[in-house]
């Protein structure tokens, strides 16, 4: 697996390690990209810091939670509402962000007292939340603010007042990356123990690593509750705080981002003896094995089994739909850090589509050996590209569509190349079999849209062709496709509501959910208020 | 059942797990090594028609189920699995644990195998 050097890049030639062609025959022991190091000088990378992969990615997920920075205002405004980590309670950690907006006069006298009155105002501004998560920038870090001093201060001033502290400042990591792991450790070693759920079913997980963008993880809960399944608490979308606190009394960590949540997983292992089952919930098939598994893990095969065929018989002659008509598409998978492997072997499988690269912003040399297993021969794989190697990469390979943030994005769309968000989605969620199909449909309306196809031309130099009229997405896809699968009466475009989550809430509403007594098995419903909100006891 | 043909065979199934599972990349080389031995022999055991439980603990069921999964997926994939007589499959399976131990510990060119730390 040779090495995979860029012409813009002989200038920084450390670089030359960072991607690699996979080859025919070869495995990983040839060659791995390095990863998770620092972005090497002159290379101007599309990393996040540490504080933002803690806090915007794994802290703020959480919903009943005041999510404040102790610095400047930029840095929580950058990293508010670039997600879209929905709740299903009003959204609050959406609406409103929180600063104590620290100046030079702050880090020249200290920022304690300011941050002291900061954090009451806040918890007064807002009476009917009781957690507050309080996130160290740079500017706090370096002056050496103790943020956990006055945490306990204001705990003590306000009884039933939770404060949980994370000492992540931007420069701890060389990415995000290092911000997950600090959040994980901090979380387990100050909040996970402290407090005591109600078990209401015999079988309970924790859903980890999920952080239910447009919903994603509403759709996990659904099919887990159909099992019968508790879920004490998902580690972090749509969690609630005091959730978070009962992790230890999971029989099972159930963990979708391995890249963000694994640490915390492992500690969960080594501490509590509770074990890590890594899942994919994107793709009918990964799903489904990811569904069977649990369900052996419980003894509820036949519960695992009934979602996925009725979930496949719903679902698939749409799923086929589209991918009779993206068979052979070219794509750059260029997500953050997991989903690279999350995807590219199911995009291949299920839809047709040829993933010609791969690659990770932050991710570890671990998820570069799953992402470079599951793609196929010939793929580009790059770790921390800078914004001129993505340039060179689209220019030499050509896709019909890149598949990444928006930043990246932005860069594709000025050379023509169209681009899905797959961080916080073009019209997700994209989870599950609906979520899949929803996906499905949103390469298929990028790579045919009669808009894009005139960016193809230059009005400063090419001819414009006056013989052709209007055309239509279909009338573009289905020119080359047999008569049997354009006159199919089987297969049919995806049919998913706008927006498929209040559907699912209505769902708990109406209390459809059976889960076994603990004791008994009994097969019995749950009040809705439990559901919704979980009882928790506080440890003395 | 001759060297080449069983390695033909396990080259089937190390494809499968590449493409499909999780399970073999825990971060660590240590754990990598654990997860390798428990969930092949328990996989072994059921592709042999014999007991994989050891116990009814959590760590136990979960190194099981992975086992299932995997098992009821190269039955799945590959109809000779099925038609293997127990010494093939045994020996099969052995190459794969060999095989998987190399890739992904110790030819491993992942460089975070070896930290102390999760």
């Amino acid at each position: 697996m040779p090495f995979h050097e860029f012409k813009v890049s002989k200038c920084i030639p450390e670089r030359l390690h960072h991607a690699v062609d996979k080859g025919e025959g070869e495995s990983l022991t040839d060659a791995l990209p390095l990863g998770y190091l620092n972005t090497i000088p002159g290379s101007i990378s599309e990393r996040g810091c540490a504080y933002c992969g803690a806090k915007h990615v794994i802290g703020t997920p959480m919903k009943d939670v005041i999510h404040l920075s102790h610095g400047p205002v930029g840095c929580t405004y950058d990293t508010w509402q670039t997600k879209r980590y929905i709740s299903d309670d009003g959204n609050f950690q959406l609406k409103y962000t929180f600063a104590s907006d620290m100046k030079e006069a702050h880090v020249v006298f200290g920022a304690e007292k300011m941050l002291k009155k900061n954090i009451v105002e806040a918890f007064k501004a807002f009476p009917q939340i009781n957690s507050m998560a309080l996130y160290q920038t740079c500017a706090s870090a370096l002056i050496g603010d103790d943020m956990n001093a006055i945490a306990e201060e204001v705990m003590q001033d306000l009884p039933g007042k939770k404060i949980f502290v994370c000492n992540s400042p931007g420069f701890a990591g060389p990415s995000q990356s290092g911000g997950h792991h600090k959040i994980n450790l901090a979380w387990l070693s100050q909040m996970v123990g402290t407090a005591e759920p109600e078990i209401y079913s015999k079988h309970v997980i924790n859903y980890v690593g999920e952080y239910n963008i447009q919903g994603d993880q509403e759709v996990m809960k659904d099919y887990f509750h159909r099992m019968g399944i508790q879920i004490l608490a998902t580690f972090t979308g749509n969690g609630r705080f005091d959730d978070l606190r009962c992790l230890h009394r999971a029989q099972l960590n159930v963990l979708e981002c391995a890249r963000s949540a694994e640490y915390i997983c492992d500690e969960l292992r080594v501490k509590y003896g509770i074990p890590r089952m890594d899942i994919d919930g994107f793709g009918f098939e990964a799903i489904s094995d990811s569904l069977m598994k649990i369900g052996y893990f419980f003894g509820i095969e036949d519960k695992a089994r009934q979602i996925i065929e009725e979930e496949t018989a719903r679902w698939k002659p749409e799923l086929d739909w589209y991918a009779a008509r993206l068979q052979g598409i070219r794509m750059c998978l260029w997500p953050g850090g997991s989903k690279l492997w999350h995807w590219s072997h199911m995009l291949k499988k299920e839809m047709g589509i040829n993933v010609v690269s791969v690659y990770t912003k932050f991710g570890h040399q671990g998820d570069m050996e799953k992402g470079i297993s599951r793609c196929e021969e010939g793929t580009l794989a790059i770790d921390d590209p800078n914004e001129l190697e993505t340039v060179e990469a689209m220019y030499d390979l050509k896709p019909d569509l890149i598949m990444t943030g928006k930043r990246p994005g932005e860069v594709a769309k000025k050379i023509r190349v169209p681009y899905l968000n797959v961080h916080g989605y073009h019209n997700g969620p994209y989870k599950g079999y609906e979520g899949w199909v929803r996906l499905a449909r949103d390469i298929y309306n990028c790579v045919y849209s009669p808009a894009h196809q005139l960016v193809h031309l230059d009005i400063s130099k090419d001819e414009i062709p006056t013989d052709k009229g209007f055309v239509t997405r279909e009338s573009l896809s289905d020119s080359t496709l047999s008569d049997e699968i354009k006159n199919s009466t089987t297969l049919r475009q995806c049919t998913s509501d706008y927006d498929p989550i209040p559907a699912l809430r209505k769902k708990a509403d109406d209390n459809l959910y059976l889960f076994p007594d603990p004791q008994t098995g009994v097969l019995r419903t749950v009040p809705v208020e439990k559901l919704r909100k979980n009882k928790v006891v506080d440890n003395d | 059942m001759d060297k080449i043909v069983a390695e033909e065979k396990m080259a089937q199934l190390e494809w499968y797990i590449a493409k499909h599972c999780l399970w073999q990349y825990n971060s660590r080389g240590w754990d990598r090594l654990v997860q390798n031995e428990r969930i092949l022999t328990k996989t072994k055991k059921l592709l042999c028609g014999e007991n994989a439980k050891e116990d009814d603990t959590t760590p136990d069921r979960y190194y099981w189920s992975e086992a299932m999964s995997l098992s009821s997926a190269f039955k799945r994939y590959f109809p000779w699995v099925e038609q293997t007589s127990k010494e093939d499959i045994a020996q099969i399976l052995q190459l794969l644990k060999d095989r998987l131990d190399y890739t992904m510990v110790t030819g491993s060119l992942n460089q975070e195998l070896t930290k102390q730390q999760y």
